[in-house]
């Protein structure tokens, strides 16, 4: 069954349309992951999905129901995991989540069940009495999410709920999300981080402009790019490269450096390996390894929307 | 239910809060002892000063008026004011210029010139307030006497002088220092809730939680109505706090009527809270802050929060009539030294139809947002 159904979807801003006539539909069940550049359009979908907007046109249905005509059936059943986080810093962490889940209508005994439960889920619950002030980063971004799941929602939306945490704390918060899955839970999960999606997505689709450019999973996405090839040249340093004159080689698509790796885009059919790797040695590069990469999401994202995920 | 759980919340954010317990308590505390004390002679009933003498010259007077100045002379010797037959052939004028004597009264049946010495000015003026007193007892024993001869009826039998007897409106029941200090910090920090309000929706906002309480099933009149009720009462907490301090501690009089002053009080935070959200709403920024800042230390100058207002004249004078602390500080003064609870009724719908107004706004406001 589809747990969210959305058909013509606009939101905009004056004349900027943020959103464009999007249509999506998640499956109950499924993690589902929303990808693309900062002011793709993801963020805004998300906020008519928890009804913190108003489109301008289109619907969305949670569970077969208009969200606009049932809004108070939909927040019972929606969590919501903010980008930034949300919390009160002078409230202790169990404070924090009894606040959030009593808007729920949980009262008494249930409320506290539903909370302990909560933080002992993101593994907080021997800190319950602590301010989130002294809590790390990491330990903060497990309270958001113990925010958003106390009242058991059917569908979690998780706005980049790895941003800016230690690797340790963002490998609890993947475990988790596969968790809550496993659990029942539906999950609308966006990231910057390529990897975590590929990891845990089920089904990903990629936003650009305002509107859904594709979507599918991981081999359906990876199939879409067959006229491509990614190049991964390691080099002692990068330093005196002229990526324009790569750039000019016949079947070059795009060039990007990360660190002493140079990663280059090019059109399958051609075999233009030489002519790359003579460029670089006219420019002076050590070459170190040269390796022949199949198509990843990276790469699907970048041919499809011409710009890093990052950008 | 979600109003309450929401009102809870903010009552117990601000009880831990020390900045607030500051600012709400020993800030108010703090002002009312150091103005109480500093300023306790502005508000003294009594003042020291010296024998006072004045000369006078009775010529042509009734026996009646002749007597009446006698009475009037031994009652004034009683509060040390010296009232002294000019000797004949002294110049009663020349005699106070030299400042031989405060004032000189030429008292016949036509009425008193007085003369006076513009170095001596509070005794002159002490001198001139007991004269016109007596002028005024005079005349109106004169007019009974005038009366009962008319009318060949003995009336009550009494000489006039026994008919007129004056009474003091408000002898026992003027404020001290403190009291009035009392009654204006507090009526001040009740106006001060209206910058705690002005964070109320901004401060979601900030923290990011407006996303959760927009998110939860919970509708944006409850969110609001929440914010208003747990703010109303932490600050009234507050209030009845500084009430309480400022009577045990410092002695502060409240007088027989507490529900009503509590009513006013309770209202201003009201009205306070309204307008704290109003300007954090149309502001969106800390210059909100800063406005009401400035905004409430203006209302409390001009509304007498540092200095009764009757002092007041000219321009500030008439701008103190739009301060809340003014009509608010009258209510509660004249309920507390009046025995009147009228004022306080009318300063308390004052301030409720302020906080009609000022909620409507907040109201309108939101209604335009999509989120709170």
């Amino acid at each position: 069954m589809n747990i969210i159904e959305i058909g013509g979807l606009t939101k905009k801003f004056g004349d900027f349309a943020a959103v464009d006539n999007m249509s999506l539909t998640l499956k109950e069940g499924e993690i589902f992951g929303f990808l693309g550049a900062n002011g793709a359009g993801k963020s805004t979908t998300i906020s008519m999905i928890a009804s913190l907007l108003r489109p301008t046109k289109g619907e969305i249905k949670f569970l077969g129901k208009n969200i606009a005509k049932h809004a108070h059936f939909a927040k019972m059943n929606i969590g919501i995991v903010p980008q930034d986080l949300a919390i009160y810093e002078d409230m202790t962490a169990f404070e924090n989540v009894r606040f959030f889940a009593g808007l729920y209508g949980f009262r008494g005994s249930e409320l506290k069940v539903r909370v302990e439960e909560a933080l002992s889920f993101v593994g907080l619950g021997d800190k319950h009495k602590e301010l989130p002030k002294n809590f790390s980063g990491g330990m903060k971004r497990r309270l958001n999410i113990a925010c958003a799941i106390a009242h058991r929602p059917k569908l979690i939306i998780m706005d980049e709920p790895t941003v800016g945490i230690d690797p340790h704390s963002r490998n609890y918060i993947l475990q988790s999300v596969k968790e809550l899955n496993r659990m029942g839970c539906t999950i609308l999960y966006t990231s910057h981080y390529m990897e975590e999606v590929e990891e845990i997505c089920t089904r990903i689709a990629i936003v650009d402009h305002g509107k859904i450019i594709a979507d599918g999973t991981k081999e359906q996405l990876k199939a879409i790019i067959t006229d491509s090839k990614e190049i991964w040249i390691d080099v002692k340093s990068v330093e005196g490269l002229n990526q324009e004159r790569l750039k000019e080689i016949r079947g070059v698509l795009s060039v990007r450096i990360e660190e002493q790796r140079i990663k280059i885009q090019s059109r399958a059919e051609i075999a233009n390996l030489n002519d790359i790797v003579q460029q670089l040695i006219r420019d002076g590069m050590e070459i170190r390894a040269v390796e022949e990469q199949a198509p990843n999401l990276e790469t699907v994202f970048l041919t499809l929307t011409g710009r890093n995920l990052r950008d | 239910m979600n109003t309450l759980h929401i009102a809870k919340k903010e009552i117990v954010s601000a009880l831990r809060n020390k900045s607030t317990f500051l600012f709400m308590l020993a800030f108010p505390i703090a002002l009312m002892l150091i103005l109480g004390l500093a300023l306790s002679n502005a508000f003294s009933g009594s003042i020291e000063i010296g024998d006072i003498k004045m000369a006078y010259k009775i010529d042509q007077a009734s026996p009646a008026l002749a007597s009446g100045w006698e009475s009037f002379a031994k009652a004034a010797e009683k509060n040390g004011v010296t009232i002294e037959a000019l000797p004949s052939g002294e110049d009663g004028k020349q005699a106070v210029t030299e400042a031989q004597y405060a004032a000189f009264a030429d008292v016949s049946d036509k009425g008193i010139a007085y003369y006076d010495n513009s170095r001596s000015t509070i005794e002159s003026n002490i001198l001139q307030g007991m004269l016109t007193s007596f002028a005024d007892r005079y005349n109106l024993e004169a007019a009974f006497a005038s009366a009962g001869a008319s009318s060949r009826n003995g009336g009550s039998g009494q000489a006039p002088a026994q008919l007129v007897k004056s009474t003091s409106l408000t002898a026992d029941s003027q404020p001290n220092s403190m009291d009035y200090y009392a009654v204006a910090m507090t009526t001040m920090i009740a106006l001060y809730a209206a910058i705690n309000a002005s964070a109320l929706i901004e401060s979601e906002r900030t923290r990011h939680t407006i996303v959760r309480l927009s998110a939860a099933p919970v509708s944006k009149a409850e969110i609001f109505a929440g914010k208003v009720l747990g703010s109303t009462v932490i600050n009234a907490i507050f209030i009845v706090a500084v009430m309480l301090i400022s009577h045990f501690a410092f002695g502060a009089n409240w007088g027989d009527h507490p529900g009503h002053v509590l009513l006013v009080l309770i209202t201003e935070v009201l009205m306070a809270v309204g307008f704290g959200l109003a300007v954090g709403m149309i502001f969106r920024s800390k210059a909100s802050h800063s406005f009401l800042l400035i905004f409430i230390q203006i209302a409390s100058f001009v509304g007498g929060a540092y200095f009764p207002v009757n002092d007041f004249g000219g321009f500030i004078g008439a701008v103190s009539y739009y301060s809340p602390l003014r009509w608010n500080n009258a209510g509660v003064i004249e309920t507390v030294f009046g025995g009147d609870t009228a004022p306080a009724l009318a300063a308390a719908g004052f301030n409720l139809a302020g906080a009609v107004v000022l909620l409507a706004v907040c109201t309108f406001l939101i209604r335009r947002r999509e989120t709170i």
